[in-house]
This record gives structure tokens, C-alpha cells and sequence, in this order.
């Protein structure tokens, strides 16, 4: 009899222990991240058979079990990894938005100062400080161009940096995961769930999460199965494979994240990696950062050659014809690996068609297709890729050398290095082309009233004149006789205010010509007050001269500003939704698996109870013992 | 519902935060005077500051440019006014030279006179502004126009050209007038032209010629007088279109001044700060801060083993 009142009492004891124990245990790690509470759950032992009735046994712990849900952890992961993805995008992003819009380092008061500087030449053509300060300020504008592709390299550098060590993070984090694998099937084999080692394990998913999505797939054994990407497997069991930070196929300067299985890397496709800060990364890099410095990379590219076409249709003050003021950055072409011994060589033909797009040009054996990278849409090309006729597609001129092979590709980038190679060329002041090749004259012998307008040109392709062209009106035929064109130049017909065109200049003749009135067209020699083509150069600041004709240079950079600015701002807004989310998921899951230290102060109060009442029980187990042995006494 | 301790306090830290980042956004505003600081503020807002920036830069240098036509339109009507001046003193030199009374020597006297007046138009033909440029030359702004090659004989060494500025948007004005149009080309009776200086050194030559018949000397005083009338028929004209030019440039002057405005204002709404706005703002959230700091304090304050 008092044997199993002993028993029980000791039971109690036992169990009041433990979950005092559990309790405490509970308390010191209510701020462990990833703890879940753990609670015992007690059932009564197996009660004996007496002609009274069944006597209960006392009382023993089953388990000690942890306040796990998955559906509400799971729930915490997709939200956190989706909430890491947005703060990584902003993060980089933000660099970005604040670059191009900051007065100091921005684009556009370099843009007003350099075409102040072709104003003042405009106003004084003559004057040497002038052009100086011309010059001046196209160097400022080329310093403020290589600034901030500058700026672009650098986060294109920590990008690549954060990627290599974002990748490196996760392979520690596959490796410890494989080993705690490893140490949980193991104590798992002795029959009772290791609880601390599967919070920790659950941690580190959560932690592997904020770099990368994971998928979780529980295994027989207790172990987890992950798999990122497109469903290639990073822990297997005690196994963890590894990530590494790669060049990319079709461009060595950038890195992206391969796969290494069997010894060799396999660059896995950017888009499957979503989630966490790798994901961030990607995204950012090609949704917003190769967009935005082609962008800029075509508003420079842009400015050099419509300023060059137009400067070398001037004079400049030694009497030569304007040579390129700017110097327009050529296409960066990257040859695939394994290409045959073709080239490709790529050359801006029309700035004005320039897409901000990046391009993959392929053989297939027979024929040369290009496609926009990315995307991968076709783009269809005239010509046969000779000198003579090369390829021409969105503003670029293509020529293919030597013979190519079956899958021989090219990645084309047309604007990329824009800003970076963007150059003034001219040195010299008296270089600066201000004024017209030519000057048109009214002969002071004529009797009619006709007089010759100035002139312009709209080719250089026969200029400087070697000689002077005289236009003789002939009132029998009412037409210009024109001698001394080289070209020769039939006789033109004359009508009042209307523009003759020859040999790529055109010019206006108004009023009555008498019969052999004479127009003489000559070299504007010493012409140093003509400010003409400066005229037409400052107006190039207004003139839609990008993107098809639809946006001039400062336009084109606002557009910039305006698509970054936006992302941000969907990126932020963003962000801060997703941040509410995970703090509700949090919430929910803590609600269940959180440890309440008043909970955990009154369980402290009835263990204590529980084994203040079992120790009673023994003392009085022991009383009725005593009083057994007295018994015999006596 | 369970509520863990961990929620109690991060929901108690994530609301002090949330407060503080919306505190120090106002602060910003109000202390650098913009409503955007950052562009991703109001992006569209950031992408049309820039252009209504570049407009009012440009409309500055019109501004400029216009100064600088004023000036050089002045410079040019003053030379004219002289220029009109002499003609009219050398035509009435050449009316009293008709005088009957007078004899060679009378004459010869006028001519000296003449001569002196040649010179001084000469040397109006060849007036620099300030800077040194030939204002007659056309484009050939360093080069001396009208060179006496031989006595009585003057050549233009300028060209036709005329410089233009830009004023407006679409607007240009020319500066100057070429010496050719000024000087070179005044219509004589037989519908070529002469220039100013050769009609003015045939009068002289006339005078200086002793007078054999009467009629000689008539017939060259008539024709020098048809064709200073000419003349100053033509300077008057170039006075007229300069005239006009400058009351252009007047009105150009206006109506950049009222863009100007526009620009500015657009500029102001776009870009600044409504004060009133941001500093009540600013004395609400920081309520709301100090609510929130508060309320945590007192909540995470509770806890059962205080009574234990």
C-alpha cells in the first residue's frame, strides 16, 4: 500500500520537475530567435487491477513537445523572403534615385552650362574667351558624364561584391543545415523529438530565406530536402551542395549565380532565383540598373553625334571645315565563348533609333538573327552584313568578318560604355566650327532687285568650295545659269522666295532679277563674325533630336529620372506593405509558438504547487510506513 | 488570442520606428525648403522641374542675347545718325556750290572742305564696337571694310553677311547691317549701283576742276546730288528696319520677363515646400512619437514577477 502511494508521490515529483524544468527552460529563451515554447504533456501511468476497482498509478511524462505549426511558420518564411527581395532592391535603388537627381552630380546643369558656353560663342563668334569657356563647359560635361557612369560602375561593382557574398552566406548555411540533418536523424533515432535542434534548424531556413527562396520538403528520417532556383537541390540529407558566383555566359564583367554539381558550374537562369537578397539583387540589375545606364549611355551618345553632324557642316576661324567636336563611343561587342574565328564589328549609324535594349546576334549555319537580350524578341535586319551593305537594325550598322560558324553569337551592347567614352576632341579654341562654310553675295553691278539670302548647308560632301560659283539669271529662260559648281550644275529655274538646292547647299533668291544680274556663292573666308552654325548648334539643345524624334537630350535624362524615381517609389511602397505582412505572419505564429512570460510566471507558481503537493504526499507515504514498522512494536 | 512577449515589445519598437522615420521625413522637407527629397518622392513632379528649369535657363539667355542686340542696334543707329548728318551738310555744300557767284577758287575752298568730310565718312564706315570688330564688315568682323586703294577709290573688303541672335524660341534678329548695303549699294539714275564714296569724290573732283563750261560743272553737281538724295534715302531705310529691330527687341523683352514668371511660379509649385503644411505636420508627429514611446513604456512595464 504505501509502496505505491510512494510511487505516485515520486511520480509527481517527477513530473512537477519537469515541468518546472521546462518552464524555466521556457523563460531563458524567450527571446531566442526561433525558439517555439515547449510544453510537457503528462498521462497517467497504467492503473492496477484491485477487487476495489482500478487504483491509478500516478502520473508520467509523455514528451516534452515544442508549440510548432508549419502552416504558420511556412506563412512567416514566404512573406520574409518576399520582404527581403523588396529591402534589397531598395537598398540598391535608392543609390540610384538619389544620384540623378542631385543638383551637384546631376546631368542637367552641366547640360545648361555647356549650351551657355555655345550661346556665348553664338553672341560673339569672334572672341577667343568665349570659345574658351565653350570649351570649358564641354569638358564639364564630359567630367559630369564619366561621374556618374562612374557612380553606375560602382554599384554594379557592390552588386557583383554582395552577390559573391550572398552566395557565400548560403553555402555556410547549406553546409550547417546538412550537418544538423545529420545530428537530428540521429537523435531522432532515440524516440523522442530533439526540440532545441529543430528550432535551431528551423532558424537557419529562416535565416538561408532572407537570401534566397527556399522550398522545404520534410523527409522520412526528420531530415530536410531544400531546393532553390527551378528546383535544383542545395541539402540533400547530410549532403549540401553549393553555389558560386560565376561570370555570365554572354558577358565576363558580370557575375551570376551557377550551380556547382559534379565539379563544374553551371550558371543557373537569373529569373528562377527569386526571394531573399540574392533575388533583390537580380532583380535590381536587370530590371533597373542596365536600363538606366543605357539610358544614359544613349542621351551622350546622342548628344556627340547629333552635335558632330551639325559641327562639321561649320567653318572654324583658321578656315577649315569643323572636324567632330565630340568623340561617339562605339558598341561594346562580346564574342560567346566558342565562337569561330568571326568578328563582329558594330558602329552606331543613327542615334536617333538607338533603343536602350542590349542584343544577342546569332548564326544558326545559315543565317544572322538578332534579338534583344532578355527578352529575347527578334529584330529584324536589312542588309547582308558586308562593308559594302552592313546590317541595320535599330540604329546600329553591323559588319561580319571572316566565316562564320553554327552557333556562333555576339552580345551587342550599343549603349552600355556611352557615357563612359564620351570625349570632347577639340582643344583649340579657333577649331570650334561658329560659322558657315559659305557666303553668298548680290553683286553691286546688278539692275534688278532680286537679292541672295544666306545661305546653308546640309552636307559637307563638297565644301570647302574650290571656287566660286556664280549664278547669272538669264530672263529669257527665267532661269540661274551655274558656273563654276563642282559637280557641274544644270541651269536653275528661278521663282520668287523659293529655295535652290544644289550640291548640298541651299539658298534663297527673292525679289526682280534683271536679264544678267549675277549671285556669286563663295568660301566664307575670314568670316570670323558669322555665328550661323553656332545658331543651329544652340538650338540643338531644344530640338527632339533622341529617341525617334520624340525627346530632346534634357528630355530624354528627365525620362531617366522620372523611371528610376517611379521604380523607387513602387519598390518602397513596396516594401512597406511587405512589411506589414511579415509583421502580421509574425505576429499570428508568435501568438501560438511565442513564449508569454506571465504565462510562464503563473506555470512557475503551479509546478511549484504540484511538487510542494507531491513532496506532502510522501511525507505522508512515509508517516504511514513508520506507523506499518511501529506496528510490530509493542 | 495568446499574445507572446516578444510581439509585446515588437510591435511596441516597430511603432516608435515607424513614427521617428515619418518625423525625420517632415524634418527634411522643412529644413532643406523642397517637397521632394528624393526624386521618388513625386517622380513626375522631379522629371518636369528639370525641363521648367532648362526653359527658364534658356529664357535667361534670350535675355542676355537681347542686351546684347539693344547695344549693338544702338551702336549702328548712332553711326547712321552721323552718317545722315554729313550727307545732309555734303548736299548742302553741294546747293551752295551751284552758286553762280562762286569762282574756282571759291570752289576749290569747298572741295578742301569736302575732302575733310570724305575722310570723316570714312572713318564712320569703318567704326569698331567696343570690342574691336568692324560694325560694317558683315561676317569679316576683323578685317578693315573700306580701304582707300587709290586716292578717290574705295574698296569693300567686308561681305553681305549679317549676324543674327536668337531672341525667342523662334525668333532671331539681326544685328548689324553689311557696309555693301550701307555704303556700296545706292541706285544711280542709270539703275546701277555707285557707291557713296565714289559719289562723293566725283563731287570733289568736279569742284576741284576749273570750270570750263558752265554746264559741265551743272550737269556733274546735278548728278552728285541725285545720287546723295539716293543715298540718303537709303540710310534712312536701314535707320527705319534698325528702328523697327530694336522695338522688336523691346517687346521680346516683355514677353520673356512674363515667361520668366510663368516658369518660375510652375517651378515654386513644383518643387518647394508649403510650410504651413510640413510644421503642423512636424508638431503631429512628434505627438505621436512622444504617444508612443510613452504607451510602450508603461505596457512593457507589466509583468507578473513583480508580484511573486
Amino acid at each position: 500500500m504505501g509502496n505505491s502511494i510512494l510511487g505516485v508521490g515520486v511520480s509527481a515529483l517527477n513530473a512537477a520537475q519537469a515541468g518546472l524544468a521546462t518552464s524555466g527552460h521556457n523563460i531563458s529563451n524567450a527571446s531566442t530567435p526561433g525558439y517555439h515554447r515547449q510544453q510537457i504533456t503528462q498521462s497517467t501511468n497504467v492503473p492496477q487491477f484491485t477487487g476495489a476497482g482500478y487504483i491509478g498509478q500516478g502520473v508520467h511524462v509523455d514528451t516534452v513537445k515544442r508549440a510548432y505549426s508549419q502552416f504558420l511558420d511556412n506563412q512567416v518564411l514566404q512573406a520574409q523572403t518576399q520582404s527581403s527581395q523588396l529591402d534589397a532592391y531598395y537598398a540598391q535603388i535608392q543609390q540610384l534615385d538619389n544620384i540623378l537627381a542631385d543638383a551637384n552630380i546631376g546631368l542637367s546643369p552641366a547640360l545648361q552650362e555647356f549650351f551657355s558656353g555655345v550661346n556665348d560663342v553664338a553672341a560673339d563668334p569672334a572672341s577667343t574667351p568665349s570659345r574658351q569657356s565653350l570649351l570649358g563647359g564641354a569638358e564639364a560635361l564630359v567630367a559630369r558624364f564619366h561621374a556618374l557612369d562612374r557612380r553606375f560602375q560602382d554599384i554594379r561593382d557592390g552588386v557583383n561584391a554582395q552577390l559573391a557574398s550572398s552566395v557565400g552566406v548560403i553555402n555556410a548555411y547549406a553546409q550547417q543545415l546538412a550537418g544538423l540533418n545529420n545530428k537530428i536523424a540521429l537523435a531522432q533515432g532515440n524516440g523522442q523529438p530533439p526540440n532545441d535542434l529543430l528550432d535551431q534548424r528551423d532558424q537557419l531556413v529562416a535565416e538561408l530565406n532572407r537570401e534566397i527562396r527556399v522550398t522545404t520538403v520534410k523527409q522520412d528520417d526528420g531530415s530536410y530536402s531544400l531546393f532553390i532556383g527551378s528546383g535544383q537541390a542545395l541539402v540533400v540529407g547530410d549532403r549540401a551542395l553549393a553555389l558560386a558566383a560565376a561570370p555570365a555566359l554572354d558577358d565576363p564583367q558580370r557575375l551570376d549565380v551557377a550551380y556547382v554539381t559534379e565539379g563544374t558550374q553551371m550558371v543557373l537562369p537569373q529569373d528562377s532565383l527569386t526571394g531573399g537578397n540574392l533575388g533583390g539583387l537580380l532583380a535590381f540589375r536587370s530590371e533597373t540598373l542596365d536600363s538606366a545606364q543605357n539610358t544614359l549611355g544613349r542621351v551622350a551618345i546622342g548628344l556627340a553625334q547629333t552635335f558632330n553632324d551639325q559641327h562639321r557642316l561649320g567653318m572654324d576661324l583658321n578656315g577649315n571645315m569643323g572636324g567632330d567636336f565630340f568623340s561617339v563611343a562605339n558598341p561594346t561587342v562580346i564574342p560567346g565563348k566558342g565562337n569561330s574565328g568571326a568578328t563582329a564589328s558594330v558602329t552606331i549609324g543613327d542615334a536617333s533609333q538607338l533603343t536602350i535594349a542590349d542584343y544577342h546576334l546569332q548564326y544558326d549555319g545559315v543565317n544572322w538573327s538578332l534579338f534583344k537580350a532578355g527578352t529575347g524578341e527578334p529584330v529584324a535586319m536589312s542588309g547582308a552584313g558586308t562593308a559594302a551593305s552592313p546590317f541595320s537594325a535599330d540604329g546600329l550598322s553591323i559588319v561580319i568578318t571572316n566565316t562564320p560558324a553554327a552557333g556562333d553569337s555576339f552580345l551587342i551592347q550599343p549603349t552600355r560604355n556611352g557615357a563612359r567614352n564620351f570625349d570632347v576632341r577639340i582643344s583649340d579654341p579657333a577649331r570650334i566650327a561658329a560659322a558657315a562654310p559659305i557666303r553668298t553675295t548680290t553683286s553691286l553691278g546688278n539692275t534688278g532687285s532680286a537679292r541672295i539670302g544666306a545661305a546653308s548647308v546640309e552636307s559637307a560632301a563638297n565644301l570647302p568650295l574650290p571656287n566660286d560659283i556664280t549664278l547669272t539669271y538669264d530672263s529669257a529662260t527665267n532661269q540661274f545659269d551655274v558656273s563654276g559648281a563642282v559637280p557641274a550644275v544644270a541651269p536653275l529655274s528661278y521663282s520668287d522666295g523659293s529655295t535652290l538646292r544644289f550640291n548640298g547647299i541651299n539658298l534663297v533668291i527673292s525679289g526682280t532679277p534683271a536679264n544678267g544680274d549675277q549671285f556669286v556663292v563663295s568660301t566664307n573666308s575670314d568670316g570670323v563674325g558669322d555665328n550661323r552654325n553656332a545658331l543651329i548648334l544652340a538650338g540643338l539643345q531644344t530640338r527632339n533630336t533622341l529617341a525617334g524624334g520624340t525627346a530632346s537630350y534634357q528630355g530624354a535624362y528627365s525620362q531617366l529620372v522620372s523611371e528610376v524615381g517611379n521604380k523607387t517609389r513602387e519598390v518602397e511602397t513596396g516594401a512597406k506593405a511587405q512589411e506589414s505582412l511579415v509583421a502580421q505572419t509574425r505576429q499570428t505564429q508568435q501568438s501560438l509558438s511565442g513564449v508569454n512570460l506571465d504565462e510562464e510566471a503563473a506555470n512557475l507558481l503551479r509546478y511549484q504547487q504540484a511538487y510542494q503537493a507531491a513532496g506532502k504526499l510522501i511525507q505522508v507515504a512515509d508517516r504511514l510506513f513508520n506507523t506499518l514498522l511501529s506496528l510490530g512494536n509493542g | 488570442m495568446r499574445i507572446s512577449t516578444n510581439t509585446f515589445y515588437d510591435l511596441g519598437i516597430g511603432g516608435i520606428q515607424q513614427q521617428s522615420t515619418a518625423l525625420l521625413k517632415t524634418q527634411q522637407q522643412v529644413s532643406t525648403g523642397r517637397r521632394m527629397v528624393t526624386p521618388a518622392d513625386d517622380p513626375v513632379a522631379a522629371a518636369r522641374a528639370l525641363d521648367v528649369s532648362q526653359s527658364l535657363a534658356i529664357g535667361q539667355q534670350f535675355d542676355a542675347n537681347l542686351d546684347s542686340v539693344t547695344g549693338s542696334l544702338g551702336m549702328e543707329e548712332a553711326i547712321l545718325t552721323s552718317v545722315t548728318t554729313l550727307i545732309q551738310d555734303v548736299r548742302t555744300t553741294a546747293v551752295s556750290a551751284g552758286n553762280a557767284a562762286l569762282n574756282n577758287s571759291d570752289r576749290a575752298t569747298l572741295a578742301t572742305e569736302l575732302r575733310g568730310r570724305y575722310q570723316e565718312l570714312l572713318g564712320l564706315a569703318n567704326s569698331t564696337d567696343g570690342n574691336g570688330q568692324y560694325l560694317f564688315a558683315g561676317y569679316r568682323s576683323t578685317t578693315v571694310p573700306f580701304v582707300e586703294t587709290a586716292p578717290g577709290t574705295v574698296e569693300y573688303r567686308g561681305d553681305q553677311g549679317q549676324r543674327l541672335m536668337q531672341i525667342g524660341p523662334s525668333r532671331q534678329v539681326a544685328v548689324g547691317d553689311s557696309g555693301a548695303e550701307a555704303f556700296m549699294r545706292i541706285k544711280s539714275a542709270d539703275g546701277t549701283s555707285q557707291s557713296l564714296f565714289t559719289t562723293l569724290n566725283n563731287l570733289i573732283v568736279a569742284l576741284e576742276t576749273p570750270a570750263g563750261g558752265s554746264t559741265q560743272l551743272t550737269g556733274s553737281l546735278n548728278a552728285a546730288m541725285a545720287n546723295l538724295d539716293s543715298a540718303l534715302d537709303n540710310v534712312l531705310t536701314l535707320r527705319a528696319s534698325v528702328g523697327a529691330r530694336m522695338r522688336e527687341a523691346e517687346a521680346m523683352k516683355g514677353t520673356n520677363e512674363a515667361l520668366a514668371l510663368q516658369y518660375q511660379q510652375t517651378l515654386s509649385q513644383l518643387q518647394d515646400v508649403d510650410y504651413n503644411k510640413a510644421i503642423s505636420d512636424l508638431s503631429r508627429q512628434e505627438m505621436g512619437l512622444e504617444a508612443a514611446q510613452k504607451s510602450y513604456l508603461q505596457v512593457a512595464g507589466l509583468t507578473l514577477f513583480d508580484y511573486l
